[in-house]
């Protein structure tokens, strides 16, 4: 019979401990925590010194570092991260897209030649579906230029859920009533958006790592890869980058999550920092 | 103009994706045109027996897209002798391709172990930094010992601050004697002396 193991109460993690915990988890995965999060991050620590019985943090950190594997790891980062997606997620992105990232495009794009936007992983369809709305209300230039968004994901469930495009009140919490009522109609089970928008957005299946999956997806000017190369090991996370950087036309741009860098994955992007928002951007001169 | 209806657009490209030969891409591996050598890079990860082929043609190649497609082929199919073999161009002349080889044997660390081994007794101290850095990504208990194995006979002062740096992160009581000698021996080196004390603080602290 297990007892229980009062020492768990008296678990802390001094500052030196946050520090190195940080700064460890930041190189594993490029998630930055500063010292606004150290409730969130102190909490779910303590849980896990407690979940492997361990007796301390130090004797935490020490298994964390030399197990096998990185299932330990891959643990924290689940409790560490957040995966719930919704309309406008690090919408400073999408300001920085209608802003800046396609009025640079443009700049160099033939008459008549499309642009074309790639969001991966679609997940249900909020991000792809963001970024159809961001243009028609905050890109004139729409009118003058033709924009092709495509959006896939490895899980065809999912994409299925996008193709329908139907979303809870929580999925929809950031939109105006205004921009509610004008791309959704009520549903039984929420909010579906609206038929032409639906149309805008083709939704396809796709594994990053497979070459021979990713081989038709090409001449793009903008990729929206976010908050997905953090769950990939650093073999697979060189691989996800050289798809993007093939999928990429010259000086096309990367958009990835808020704590990620392709600085640390790939040098053959350079660091863009605009208005509203720091993305990767292919050499216009370059393979 | 707006946005493209699915059914106009011309979404995802068909492409033949018939299998290749190892005879094909290796033909385009040699192409003149740097995007041919670079598909081919990456479509050679399907070929187990590529990795002597991609070390021969990062030898001789100077284009960097190219260099980083042959570099993450061979660290997804190199084995522990592939990874030896690409571990020799961390004594390459050239700066940026010892960089761009040590970032791509840092993501393949646990086959490293034992070239590591061999690049920490290397002559040249550059290599030496570089065999250090590699033990910081390898999940493995031995390597605080290794560490102090290398600060007991280490004489180049980057060499032993570098150990230091590292061993302030997974050090634990076992390299109090062997910081505290290193402080002596270099005396003269304030940051040592710096780093050593961080490390030999944290430990006391704990």
């Amino acid at each position: 019979m297990r007892t229980s193991r009062p020492i768990i109460d008296k678990i802390t993690i001094s500052d030196q401990d946050y520090a190195r915990f940080s700064e460890y988890f930041y190189r594993k995965t490029g998630i930055l925590f500063e010292n606004s999060k150290r409730y969130f991050v102190d909490k779910r620590l303590v849980e896990r010194v407690e979940a492997t019985e361990s007796h301390s943090f130090l004797s935490y950190f020490s298994m964390l570092r030399f197990s096998q594997g990185d299932s330990e790891l891959q643990t924290l980062i689940n409790l560490m991260t957040v995966n719930e997606t919704y309309f406008f997620r690090e919408e400073y992105q999408f300001k920085c897209l209608v802003n800046s990232m396609l009025n640079e495009l443009i700049t160099h794009k033939k008459p008549h030649e499309p642009i074309r936007i790639w969001s991966v992983p679609s997940s249900s369809g909020e991000e792809a579906y963001s970024i159809v709305i961001y243009l028609l209300e905050h890109w004139p230039a729409l009118q003058q230029w033709d924009v092709e968004v495509i959006s896939s994901d490895i899980d065809t469930d999912i994409i299925h859920k996008a193709e329908k495009g139907i979303y809870s009140q929580r999925s929809v919490q950031n939109l105006s009533d205004t921009l509610l009522k004008k791309y959704f109609r009520k549903v039984r089970d929420g909010y579906q958006i609206i038929d032409d928008l639906r149309e805008a957005v083709q939704f396809t299946r796709v594994n990053l790592m497979n070459e021979q999956s990713v081989r038709g997806y090409k001449q793009f000017d903008v990729v929206f890869c976010r908050n997905l190369l953090i769950y990939f090991d650093d073999v697979s996370r060189r691989m996800a980058a050289d798809t993007l950087y093939d999928a990429l036309n010259p000086g096309g741009f990367v958009c990835l999550g808020h704590s990620e860098s392709m600085s640390r994955i790939s040098p053959l992007f350079k660091v863009r920092q605009f208005a509203d928002a720091v993305v990767y951007q292919k050499g216009r001169d370059v393979v | 103009m707006s946005l493209i209806k699915k059914s106009a657009a011309t979404a995802v490209a068909t492409l033949e994706t018939q299998a290749e030969s190892l005879s094909d891409c290796l033909t385009a591996l040699t192409s003149s045109q740097p995007d041919h050598r670079r598909q081919a890079a990456i479509r050679l990860a399907q070929f187990a027996e590529a990795g002597p082929y991609l070390l021969k043609a990062l030898a001789i190649e100077d284009i960097r897209a190219v260099r980083e497609a042959i570099l993450s082929t061979l660290i997804k199919i190199g084995d522990a002798d592939c990874v030896s073999a690409l571990s020799d161009y961390l004594r390459s002349d050239e700066v940026s391709l010892r960089n761009e080889v040590f970032e791509a044997l840092k993501a393949r660390a646990s086959l490293s172990i034992p070239v590591t081994q061999s690049l920490l007794k290397d002559d040249d101290p550059d290599v030496r930094i570089y065999a250090v850095n590699l033990l910081e990504e390898m999940h493995d208990p031995a390597v605080e010992q290794t560490l102090l194995e290398v600060l007991a006979h280490e004489t180049h002062v980057n060499v032993c601050a570098t150990v230091v740096n590292l061993l302030g992160e997974i050090g634990t009581v076992a390299c109090v004697p062997v910081l505290t000698q290193l402080k002596n021996r270099f005396a003269d080196e304030p940051y040592i002396c710096f780093a050593a004390d961080l490390t030999l603080g944290r430990l006391h602290a704990h």
